[in-house]
């Protein structure tokens, strides 16, 4: 059966003192997750009573994690990517990767690649299996229009591993031919980057996920809204959907419900709906039909969504946030 | 009154000060200066006049209040702390935010005061607490720091205002709006909240400059005339209040930065802040006492860790040239650098990744005129819950500043006949950060 957004249903939580930034299941079940107290831990959720079982550290919030066959590889704060051995205990390689803070990394459907991506603006492609790098991408600019800093937030590889996609603050896409490291197409999201010329000169929004569907011809991505006169997460929820190939927006998702930042998407394997998380004070996990171009179902979650593992059927959902993990299930 | 015999110098400034002090509170029904009236300038009125002279004041208001973890007393690898590491500054055992590298190598030309507690985590009476040293009683309306400066440090004669403050973003601007209370219309703020200039500066085309100096002068014949036989500090007020138009006119230009170099507008940068510094450090040059800059949306209930990322290094590279700027003119020693807000953050991280509004441990820096450069003073727990050393509020702060300009701040105003100090009775100013 088919995942429906309509059988979603909470099943089981674990509550801990610690922000989780990131996690990653691999098919065997296996849960990692990266946190605030700057460590990598395996944890076993569906344990009567799960206990985080740590893997290593790094030197700052370990903000993102990914899978490279046997190995679980983490990115942080430090701008260190670090390769573990999870049964050992023990890294495999750290590789000081960028000079700012790493906002995200992915492996490559076929295992081959790892891409990272960071504050210093550039998106690093990596040998999966010897850490050699292979490609710098180099486009998105250092410093907004208004001459900040800008953050490059997001990344993500297309199923057939030809192109990756990365999105920055001030609402640019980029997406890149992984053979030759040129620029394959170049998108734009302005709504996302929330910067008000008058009232504030300030933004705390820009593209924070992104997401191609599994025929790789959509290419989503996440962020937030106009935010008021007000220093909270308090812009609508936004996602635009784009033919990233034909340079046109497809349809986009204002927010209707919610306030806060989409921090992750994920498509479903049908093409039907799209599935957004992320939050403010609190969360939401949001499935937006493609078809109708409404909300399909929208629904509250009791923390900040910070990162979600899905598994290829996109019907079991592990949410990692604010203090908790939150195993949902979507079977039909 | 006639200024004709007025030579200009720094001693005839000084008598005249002392002897004209009740006119500069103009209609306010107060006589505010130190002796009230008839009275004759002491030799430690003197000497306190004397370290004043030159003496003034940029103050760096974050509106919303900064987060001082990501400032001035970080907390590495605390709970509490963040993603942000410490860095070590050119003072040794001082240590910084990595978001200000600039002012990490500058440490010894600023204090910090990591100690307050100032009880107060409203926006707006945090604000009016952290701009006036206490609270207003309710019959007395307390002049704001900028209203006092102005007042201590200004010249009578001065072609200059005395008190500018810039507020062009939003967040906060109705909370600590510059207010000179008891002092009176005279020390009020020159306000600039939507141009980097004053409006209506500028004489009307229709009118010559000839024009408007013999209008002038018409208009100061026919009030000597008047006056005569009369005394009224009304009638002074007005007429002090016309003497100076023309110069603060004249002023126009110190609001225009591509009066300075391009170098020297390229070390500031292109931000609005950065902008609005720059116009600062010119106004202080030209003899302006104080001037507040306000650059808000510090209040980061939400993505704390982004904002301070985006505004810490705009205020760490804008404050470290502003210090350059000064000391390359000359003005370092006589001109105080003050960064302060109505409160400061909360050390825990709320689900936003967010800091909420804390008043119980925060920080603060004073840098240059008065200063002991490199000091530290007091110090919060492990995760910036509480001061454990050398607490403080407000009132010690104001103590400081007063002092650090050479102002006593054990100094009565007085309010008909009632003395109204400075700062709150038995305040003491923090002596180990005072040069």
């Amino acid at each position: 059966m088919p995942a429906n957004p309509e059988k979603l249903k909470s099943i089981k939580e674990f509550s801990h003192k610690n922000i989780f930034f990131a996690v990653a299941r691999n098919s065997a079940g296996r849960t990692f997750v990266g946190t605030s107290d700057f460590k990598v831990y395996e944890v076993d959720i569906s344990a009567a009573k799960p206990e985080l079982k740590e893997i290593g550290g790094h030197e700052s919030y370990v903000t993102s994690l990914a899978l490279a066959g046997n190995s679980v590889v983490s990115g942080g704060y430090d701008g260190q990517l670090i390769w573990w051995d999870a049964d050992a205990k023990k890294p495999i390689r750290k590789v000081a990767a960028h000079a700012r803070w790493i906002r995200d990394v992915r492996v490559s459907p076929d295992g081959k690649w790892v891409a990272s991506v960071a504050d210093d603006m550039v998106a690093r492609i990596w040998d999966a299996a010897t850490g050699k790098k292979i490609h710098e991408l180099r486009g998105h600019k250092e410093l907004t229009p208004h001459h900040f800093q800008s953050m490059l937030y997001a990344c993500t590889f297309s199923p057939d591993n030809k192109h990756l996609a990365t999105v920055d603050k001030v609402g640019q896409i980029f997406v890149w031919d992984i053979a030759t490291g040129a620029q394959a197409a170049k998108l734009e999201a302005p709504v996302m980057y929330t910067w008000d010329p008058t009232q504030r000169r300030h933004s705390i929004g820009g593209i924070r996920s992104v997401a191609f569907s599994t025929d790789g011809k959509l290419l989503a991505v996440g962020g937030m809204g106009k935010v008021g006169n007000i220093d909270h997460l308090e812009g609508k929820t936004r996602v635009e959907v784009f033919d990233w190939k034909a340079g046109k927006r497809e349809c986009e998702f204002p927010g209707d419900k919610f306030n806060g930042l989409v921090n992750q998407l994920a498509f479903d394997p049908s093409g039907n709906w799209l599935l957004a998380a992320g939050g403010a004070n609190d969360g939401f996990l949001m499935f937006l039909d493609l078809k109708t171009k409404k909300p399909l179902r929208q629904e509250k979650v009791a923390m900040h969504i910070h990162d979600i593992a899905v598994n290829s059927a996109v019907d079991s959902i592990l949410a990692a946030g604010h203090g908790r993990l939150i195993q949902y299930d979507l079977k039909g | 009154m006639s200024r004709s015999s007025f030579c200009g110098s720094a001693a005839h400034a000084l008598d005249r000060r002392g002897f004209l002090g009740l006119a500069g509170a103009g209609a306010a029904a107060i006589a505010a200066d130190m002796t009230g009236v008839g009275r004759s300038l002491s030799s430690s009125t003197l000497a306190s006049e004397l370290k004043q002279q030159g003496k003034r004041c940029i103050m760096l208001w974050l509106a919303g209040g900064a987060s001082q973890l990501e400032t001035w007393d970080p907390k590495p690898g605390a709970v509490t702390g963040g993603p942000f590491r410490a860095i070590p500054t050119c003072v040794p055992g001082a240590h910084i935010s990595e978001l200000m590298p600039k002012m990490a190598s500058r440490m010894n030309t600023t204090c910090i005061i990591r100690s307050l507690n100032t009880k107060n985590g409203d926006h707006g009476s945090g604000a009016q607490i952290m701009m006036k040293g206490r609270r207003d009683e309710a019959s007395v309306k307390y002049p704001d720091l900028g209203a006092v400066l102005g007042k201590e440090l200004g010249r009578a004669d001065s072609k200059v205002p005395d008190y500018v403050w810039f507020y062009s973003q939003t967040e906060g601007r109705g909370f600590a709006p510059g207010a000179s209370g008891f002092l009176g219309a005279r020390y009020a703020p020159m306000e600039l909240t939507t141009n980097m200039a004053p409006e209506n500066l500028r004489r009307l085309d229709g009118i010559t400059d000839l024009d408007h100096k013999e209008r002038s002068d018409l208009r100061d014949l026919l009030s000597k005339q008047f006056e005569r036989g009369r005394t009224s500090s009304t009638l002074g007020s007005h007429n002090e209040a016309y003497q100076r138009v023309r110069g603060l006119m004249a002023s126009e230009k110190l609001f225009d930065i591509t009066q300075e170099a391009q170098k020297t507008r390229d070390s500031y940068g292109p931000t609005q802040f950065a902008e609005q510094v720059l116009v600062a450090r010119r106004l202080v040059e030209a003899g302006v006492p104080f001037v507040r800059v306000a650059r808000a949306w510090w209040d980061s209930h939400g993505q704390n860790f982004e904002t301070h990322q985006e505004m810490v290094p705009e205020l760490d590279h804008v404050m470290a040239t502003l210090i350059d700027d000064l000391k390359d003119r000359g003005l370092l020693e006589s001109t105080l650098i003050i960064t302060l807000a109505e409160f400061g953050r909360t050390p825990s991280i709320n689900p936003s990744l967010g800091r909420d509004h804390f008043a119980s441990a925060w920080s603060c820096s004073l840098s240059g005129c008065g200063i002991k450069g490199g000091a530290i003073y007091g110090k919060t727990d492990a995760t910036g819950n509480r001061v454990v050393e050398g607490e403080v509020g407000a009132a010690q702060v104001f103590a400081t500043i007063y002092r650090a300009l050479g102002i006593n701040h054990q100094k009565n105003y007085y309010l008909g006949s009632r003395p109204v100090p400075l700062t709150d009775p038995n305040t003491k100013p923090i002596k180990e950060v005072l040069a």
